[in-house]
This record gives C-alpha cells, structure tokens and sequence, in this order.
C-alpha cells in the first residue's frame, strides 16, 4: 500500500506514541500493525525521522538494543504530540470528505 | 566513536564546541547501519542464514548502500548548518534579552546615555542638514561649478573700504559681454518690486521679480517652461514690452492658464505681453521673484549712464578654462573698462573681479552664523562623546564584580564581551533612533524658521534660492555622525569590558575596591575634567555671542515701535507728478489720520533697523572743500514731521519740520545725534549748512541748513547707529514711502480700513507689505534671536551633560568611600561634615575643568572676535558669568551623592565588606 503524501510523519508519531523506538522497530510496528500491508521504506524513514527530529517533534538517543546492540531511538517530544493529535484529527476529517464523495450513489 | 551526544541546549550551557559536520555523518552512517543490523537480525530470526539475511537487508534498502549513504550524509549535513544557524541566532537572542533586561534595571543610566547620544546625534545632524543647504550643497543649476559671480571693484578710500562686489552698468556690462572670451555666456539680472494688474479693471498686485537680460536663463541653464526666452529682438530697447512670470505666479493669479503666452499684463501700469513661464521653483537668483522683464524696457538713463550702476552679472565659464584663468581674465578686462569709463570720483582705478557664484550664495553674516552654530554643536557632539564613555566606564567599573563572578562560574570570556558589546550596540541604536527623530524635528524648525530667509527679506545679500526652507534632513551628515557617535559608544563600552573580563579575576573577587578601580576612578576624573573644560568653552563662547546678540538688540532702539502699524504704498516713477506729490501725501495723512483708532499718522522711506535706507555723501558747507572720496558718507531718511511723533523719537535741540518748509522755502535738515557729535563735536549744530549728495540739496543748490538734531534710531539690526540726516517729503518729494500709523490699541485690526480708505483715495496703487512696527522689528532681529537661542540651548546640553559627568564620578565615589564615611562619622565627623567633603571634591575637579576651558576659551574665541558687537573676547562678565554657573552645577551634582553619604549609616557600613 502507497502512503499518501504526509501521512508518515502521522503514523510515525502515532507509533512512538506508544513508547520511544528505533528506526527498525517502527518499521516492523506499523508492518505488524497493518498486518504487512505498510511497508515503510527504511533510508526514507530515517530521512522522515530526522526532518522530524529537526521540527523537534520527536527527540533521537542512542541506547542499547535488548540484545546489546546500539540503535537511535525516537522518543516523541511534546510538540510532537500537539502534532499528531491536530494532523490525526485533520486526516480523519479528509478521509471522511473522501469517502462521502467515493460512497456517493447517483440518486 | 563516542557514545553520547550532548543535546544543544546542554552544550549552550556549558559553551561546548558545536558538534561537527563529521560527527553528524558518523552519526548517521551508524544509525543506518544500525537499522540494517536490526534488520539482518529480524531476518536471521525467521530462519534465514547470515548471508541470506544480508543480501535480504540491503535488497531491501531499495537502492545501493552506497547511494543511501550519500543521500543521508547530504541531508544531515544540511540540518546541521541549519541547526547551527538556529542555535547561534538563539545565543544572540539571548544575550539581547539579557542586554535589555540589565539596562531596564538600570534605567537613569540608560535614559542618560541614549539621551546624550540622540541629542547630539540629532542637534548636530540638523546643524550640519543647515550648513550643507546653505554652504555646502551645489547651486541647483546645470553644472554649476562654472557658474561666476562678475562684480566692479572700487579702490579703498581713506573714508571707506573699497568693495569687491560692487554692481554693473549696462554701458559697462556691454563692454565686458563684448571683449570677453572666458565665458559661455554672461547676463546682467537686478531685483525689484513691481505693480501688476491684469487690463484696467483688474486689481493691482506688487510683487517681486527681475530685471534680466536675455543671457540670464541660458546662463543659468534654465530653459523656459512654457513659451520662449526673450529673443535677440528683445535685446535692445525698443523691442516689444514681453514678461516671462513665474510658474507660482501663474498658478496663483492666472489658475494655470493653458493660453497664458500671449496675454498682456499690465506691469507698472505698461502692458507687457507673457511669452513665457518659468520652470517651478525657480523665481530668479534674489528668490522668490514673480516677473521677469528685459533690461532694455527700462528707461534710458537706466541704459545708457556708464555711472548708472545696479545690476549683479553672472557668467558661465567655458570648457577648459579653469577658474584662475577667468579671474585673471575678468581683471584685465576690469582694466580695460576703467580706462574706457574712467571715474572721476576715484584717484585709483576701479576693475572687476570673479567669483565663483557658490561664494556669493549666503549672506557672510549667515555663513558666519551657521559656521558659529555648527562649531558649537560640534562641541556638544564632542561633549556627549566624552559623557557617553564616561557613563560606560562607569558601568563597567561598577560592574566588575559581577563580571568576576560570572568568569568565576565558567562563562567564556568571549560571550561575555559580546554580552556587553550587544548592551553597548542596544545602547547606541536606541541613542541612535532618537538622534533621527531629533535631527528630523530639527530640520523642520530650522526649515520653519529660516533666519536666512528673513535675512534676506532685510535686505542683507545672498542668493535668495539658498533659504534653509531648502534645506532637508542630510542622511549622509546623519550617518557619519551617527557614526562617530556610536563607534565612541562602542569602543568605551568594549574596552573596559575587555579589560574586566581580564583573566586574573582572583584579585576582582578578593576585593571590589582594589587599585584597579582606583586608575579606573582616574581615567573617569579625567573624562571629567575634559567634559567640564569642554563645556567651559562652549559656555563662553556662546555666552559672549549671546551677550553680543543681546546687546544688539535690546539696546535701546531710538523709537518706541509698540501700537504703530505700517504699510507700503507703490507709486511707479511718474505715476504722479513730483510737484503734485506735496498735495498727494498730504491728503493721504488727512484720510488715514481721519481713522477711528488712529491718533497720528506719518511718513517715512525706510523702517528702522531694516538696514534698507540711502546713503550718501555729503560736505560741511561752513569747512574747506574736500576731495569727494574724502567727503564722510550718512544714511539719509525722508519722513514727515508727524514720523517723529509717531515713532516717538525725541528732539533733542532745535525743532522739527514745520508746515512751512516745502518745496521753494530755504532747505532745511533735521540730524540724528550721531551726525552732531561726528560733524560738530563741541558746537551746535543748529543753523549750520550741509551739502546732501541727494534729493536736490547739493552744493549747485546751496546745501540745507540744520534745523534741529534728533535721538539715534538704530538703522541697520547690528551696528550701532551712524550719522543720519532726515529730509523732510514736503521739501524733497520722493515716491517711495511708508505709512507709519500710531494707534491707540493694537493696530492690527486697522488693516482693512487702511486698504479701504487707500483704495479709496487711490485705487491703481495697491499698499502692501502691511506690518505692525512691532514685526518689523522682530523680523529685523529674527536671525540673531535665533542664533543666540540655539547657543543658548546649545550652552545649557553641554551644562547638563558636564554635570550629569560629575554626578556619576561622585556617585561611584561615595560608593566607594561608604567604609571610610562611615568610620569618619563613627569617630564624630558630623552629616554636614560629609557634605562638604563630597561637595568639595566634586568642586575641585570642577575647578581643574574650569581653569583648564577658560584658558581654551580665551585662546578658541579669537576667532568670535569680529563676530561680537560691544563685547571683549574677554569679557570679564561673560567668563565670572560662565565660572559661576558650572561651580553652581558641579556644587548640584556632588551634592546629590554627598546627601547620600550623610546618611550613611556607620555601624552597617563598618559591619559589612
């Protein structure tokens, strides 16, 4: 499934709402989430991530893997939750619009 | 390769190295070979063997490693400018908020210093906005470098001062315009007033205009909005009567006429045809001139007498001839002239000189005065300079501590001087910002006021276009004194900052009051004593010019000018005969005297003070015969005998005219008491002869006898009275005159049935230039009211800012004495004790200043010498005067800290430090 345009940074977020993650593991969250459907390109999601570390809406550390291995890990910041809640909202009033107009039968 | 990163903020803190381009990369190489290990990981997990898993992974990435790893580190890169970008904008948004804060917590401070800076920011850009309108700016015509003023000059005589801008005559003018090679071209123009009417029944109107001849505009290299210039036709005197008017005029009376070339106007009741308008804004070289006509449509004699001397000539050199090269041209052609015309007045030859017309643009007594100005406010410039760094010393002294402190804790030594480098720009750009508005404000009064203009209304010379109403606000003077202003700003807040961030900080914190702020203490006192001496000589200076200027016009005028109206009544030459002008004024004092309110009317051909009256030479019947140029010359005034009563002037022996001397009765003269003190020292005057170089009382005529001698009314607004003779209108009859008018009230509301009962009386002669006596007097004085009200104001900066110097070197004084005070009042030293030491120190310096500024003062105004009336550069009155008032504000300054000293208390002083 192709993302629409800016709806990664969304699902981005919505995923490190969860708890901070790194690149791989956000990946392989939203591939489980929407049963492998979304597949999220890893050097764009590393690009997407810093953009939005650059916003300040998530904040990258390196740490440790639990099998000991270094990774960056995101942790959404709170202008980044300000974010995905106003872009969460905006999206599910565009969808909305969308599918009135595809659901409309010919009266 | 480090495991950490330090967030930006923390970094800030501590004032870490920004992290670089190479670690970024670094960063990001590892982060993505850190996703593909993850994933090589994931993909081992599900069963497939290492190689597998790898070749998995990075078929995955979707594109070569290696161009990933480009695009990434490209992309990182660029964050990190912007990031650091972001991250030293924000430092520098800091430090001005912190900058800010510190100086609203310090807000005497602040107001002083950015006071200081825009007052003399902005006096000085509007005095130097004045001086390059009337100085330096270049004439507005085309290329005006090569524009030349042509005068005659006539020889020194043992009586008077030969001139080197004495006018042409046309004979004379001709003679030049034909033998000359240096110019372009060369033009003849005179001022005058003239009474335009347009056909019989329009009303008549004065205004002012020009006689030119045809080179005039050519010359100038003004061509002719609408129509022509005169054509060569014009150029001789029986050419048709044609006008050029200026575009105001035509606005103004002709509501912009489309059809106006070819019209006639009746100028001096003669028709002229309008054959063109002038272009806006020019109205001739006098200024503001409404008509223009050709010299030849004057009358004969004014052409044809080579002695017949009136108009001013300006030349435009050609290409390639330098200025040295006209001059020495236009005097052998002086030469030349002399020969031709030669003068019997003169035993030495008469010729001509060049200048260029730049030099000739402002009256020498307004570019006096503006230079004055301007030498002044420079001096409060410097001044403010010296007070400003003083101010910042201070601060910075004051501020040693807390810098030590801040050292102390880790703050970098380089983002501690910009920290006080951003207060001192903060400091300047406000300082700055007021300096503009100042200087604006500044300009629009000067421009308002425009003593050079009025200046010129009183007749004093000058180009009439160079007004100050010309002049605007000058960004280059304002940047270039905005700039010195500031750089002092700069340098005085950045080098003590410097030097208190000086490494060796353990002394600063050991102790606030250490030897250091002692040599800082001294460097202050001598600011000190710089600003106070500096003050000093500006005081003096403006005070004896003050002086000067007071003396001038509060002097005692000769006539009492309150409730006296006047106004100017045009009769062109001719209009009525000569022998009918008796009969003519007469009848005009019967109709305005007949005027409710007014209890004496009177007549008179020159205002006092206005410095617009004839002179002339004339011989002392009852001594031998003297050579002409040995003859003394007088200021001669026509007036009726009603004129003294009006303007009450006393007669002081003798009598007034009476009735009975009119034209055919024995000549007689009234003379002011200058004219008897001069020409008969000693004697009586009365019943002795004069022969008067005017108004038929010449030696053919047999001279008039004195009749009387009258008080001294000052001619001109700054000399004093010369010798004057007054001639009466009914023996001497002359066209020209003015109605003076003593009423009971204030005469201003008289105006209207003045014009009524004149218009009655003579409707074609309109009365103009209506002015109270009062006016008159305050325009004559206009400029040196102004000048000495600017160096007044001027005078009173300077003071305040010497005293606002003293009071911040007494204030960190007695700061720094608290200990001492203290112990001196614990061991019974009382408040008034305490007082008088703090005052007194604060006068010793004052007095280091003072002696210091008078010796400068006295050696600087030589160059006021012959600027000053009635006052010695060493006045002493002027320097006790000045002495006086700064012991006056430095005992104010000092006394402010000394009252704080004596309440001190000594048992917290003692307790604490």
């Amino acid at each position: 499934m192709a993302l629409i345009r800016g709806t990664l940074d969304v699902l981005v977020l919505k995923t490190l709402s969860w708890t901070p993650m790194h690149a791989f593991e956000i990946i392989a969250w939203l591939s489980e989430r929407s049963d492998g459907q979304l597949d999220v390109d890893g050097p764009a999601l590393i690009q997407a991530l810093h953009r939005m570390e650059e916003k300040k809406l998530v904040a990258g550390e390196w740490g440790t893997t639990k099998n000991g291995r270094r990774a960056r890990y995101y942790r959404m910041t709170t202008d980044g939750r300000a974010h995905l809640r106003a872009e969460s909202a905006q999206l599910a009033a565009d969808t909305g619009t969308l599918m009135s107009i595809l659901g409309a039968k010919r009266s | 390769m480090r495991d950490f990163r330090i967030r930006p903020g923390v970094r800030r803190l501590f004032g870490l190295p920004l992290s670089s381009h190479a670690r970024a990369r670094a960063d990001a190489d590892a982060e993505l070979h850190a996703f593909i290990d993850a994933q090589i990981e994931h993909l081992i997990s599900r069963g497939l063997s290492v190689d597998a898993a790898r070749e998995q992974a990075l078929r995955n990435l979707g594109a070569p490693l290696h161009d990933i790893r480009q695009d990434l580190q490209h992309s990182v890169t660029q964050r990190e400018d912007r990031m650091q970008r972001r991250e030293r904008l924000d430092d520098w948004m800091q430090d001005v908020r912190y900058a800010a804060r510190a100086l609203r917590r310090a807000p005497a401070f602040t107001a002083v210093v950015v006071l200081t800076l825009g007052v003399a920011i902005g006096a000085t850009t509007a005095i130097f906005s004045a001086l390059d309108a009337l100085i330096l700016r270049p004439l507005p015509y085309r290329e005006p470098d090569r524009l030349m003023h042509v005068s005659l000059t006539t020889p020194d005589l043992p009586t008077r001062k030969g001139t080197d801008d004495g006018v042409w005559s046309y004979p004379k003018y001709l003679m030049f315009r034909q033998a000359q090679t240096v110019f372009d071209d060369v033009a003849l123009y005179s001022e005058a007033q003239f009474n335009i009417s347009t056909g019989p029944a329009g009303e008549a109107e004065r205004v002012r205009g020009e006689w030119i001849t045809r080179g005039y505009l050519p010359t100038l290299g003004i061509s002719v909005e609408r129509g022509r210039n005169f054509s060569a036709s014009d150029d001789h005197p029986d050419a048709p009567r044609e006008t050029i008017i200026s575009e105001a005029l035509w606005q103004r009376r002709f509501a912009a006429d489309p059809a106006i070339v070819g019209r006639v106007i009746d100028v001096n009741r003669e028709p002229f045809t309008v054959i063109g308008v002038m272009p806006a804004g020019f109205g001739g070289l006098w200024g503001s001139g409404d008509v223009f006509l050709p010299i030849t449509a004057l009358p004969a004699p004014a052409l044809d007498q080579p002695a017949s001397h009136s108009y001013e000539m300006v030349a435009r050199r050609k290409v390639g001839i330098t200025e040295t090269q006209a001059r020495k041209a236009v005097t052998i052609l002086g030469a030349q002239i002399d020969r031709t015309f030669p003068d019997k007045r003169f035993t030495k030859p008469m010729g001509a000189a060049a200048r260029p017309l730049d030099d000739a643009r402002v009256a020498p007594a307004v570019k006096r005065s503006v230079v004055v100005l301007f030498g002044a406010v420079a001096f409060v410039l410097l001044i403010a300079c010296v007070n400003v760094a003083n101010l910042l010393v201070g601060r910075a002294e004051s501020r040693r501590r807390e810098i030590a402190i801040r050292l102390a804790i880790g703050a970098g030594r380089g983002r501690l001087v910009r920290l006080l480098l951003i207060e001192s720009l903060l400091l300047a750009i406000s300082g700055g910002a007021l300096g503009v508005a100042v200087a604006w404000l500044g300009v629009q009064a000067l421009a308002a006021a425009n003593p050079a203009a009025v200046q010129m209304r009183a007749g004093v010379i000058g180009l009439g276009i160079i007004g100050l109403d010309s002049i605007h606000l000058d960004m280059q003077a304002l940047r270039f004194i905005a700039g010195i202003t500031l750089s002092v700003g700069i340098v005085f807040g950045l080098a003590p900052a410097i030097n208190a961030t000086n490494p060796s900080l353990i002394g600063a914190l050991k102790s606030a009051r250490g030897e250091r702020e002692g040599r800082g203490l001294r460097g202050r006192w001598l600011l000190v004593v710089t600003e106070v001496a500096l003050s000093i000589v500006l005081l003096a200076g403006s005070g004896l010019m003050i002086r000067s200027l007071t003396k001038l016009i509060e002097i005692d005028p000769g006539f009492d000018g309150t409730n006296v109206l006047t106004a100017r009544l045009a009769l062109p030459g001719g209009s009525i005969k000569r022998d009918s002008l008796p009969l003519f004024y007469t009848q005009l004092l019967d109709r305005v005297s007949g005027l409710p309110g007014v209890t004496a009317a009177s007549l008179g051909d020159s205002p006092p003070l206005a410095g617009t009256n004839s002179y002339t030479k004339i011989s002392l019947m009852d001594r031998p015969a003297v050579d002409f140029s040995l003859m003394p010359s007088v200021s001669v005034v026509w007036a009726t005998a009603s004129w003294f009563d009006v303007l009450r002037v006393p007669l002081r022996s003798g009598r007034i005219f009476a009735s009975t001397d009119r034209v055919g009765a024995p000549s007689v003269v009234l003379v002011s008491e200058a004219a008897a003190r001069r020409f008969w020292p000693g004697e009586n005057p009365i019943g002795k002869r004069v022969a008067i170089g005017m108004g038929g009382f010449d030696e053919a005529h047999g001279g008039a006898e004195v009749i009387g001698v009258v008080g001294d009314v000052h001619t001109r607004p700054d000399s004093l009275p010369g010798p004057t003779l007054y001639l009466s209108y009914a023996q001497s009859p002359q066209s020209r005159m003015i109605l003076f008018i003593r009423t009971a009230v204030e005469p201003t509301p008289l105006t209207a049935p003045l014009r009524a009962a004149i218009h009655d009386l003579a409707p074609a002669y309109p009365l103009y230039d209506v002015q109270t006596m009062a006016t008159r007097t305050a325009t004559a004085t206009a400029a040196a009211r102004f000048s000495s009200g600017l160096l007044g104001l001027f005078s009173i900066i300077a003071l305040a800012l010497a005293a606002v110097g003293i009071y911040g070197v007494m204030a960190v004084l007695v700061g720094q004495r608290t200990k001492e005070i203290g112990i001196r009042m614990a061991v019974g030293a009382d408040a008034r004790a305490i007082v008088a030491m703090v005052v007194g120190q604060g006068l010793r310096v004052a007095a280091i200043g003072t002696t210091v500024g008078l010796v400068f003062a006295i050696v600087l105004t030589r160059f006021l010498r012959t600027l000053l009336f009635e006052v010695s550069i060493t006045d002493p009155p002027t320097y006790v005067f000045a002495t006086l008032v700064f012991a006056a504000a430095a005992a104010l300054a000092s006394w402010i800290p000394a009252r704080r000293a004596a309440r001190v208390d000594p048992l917290a002083t003692l307790k604490t430090d």
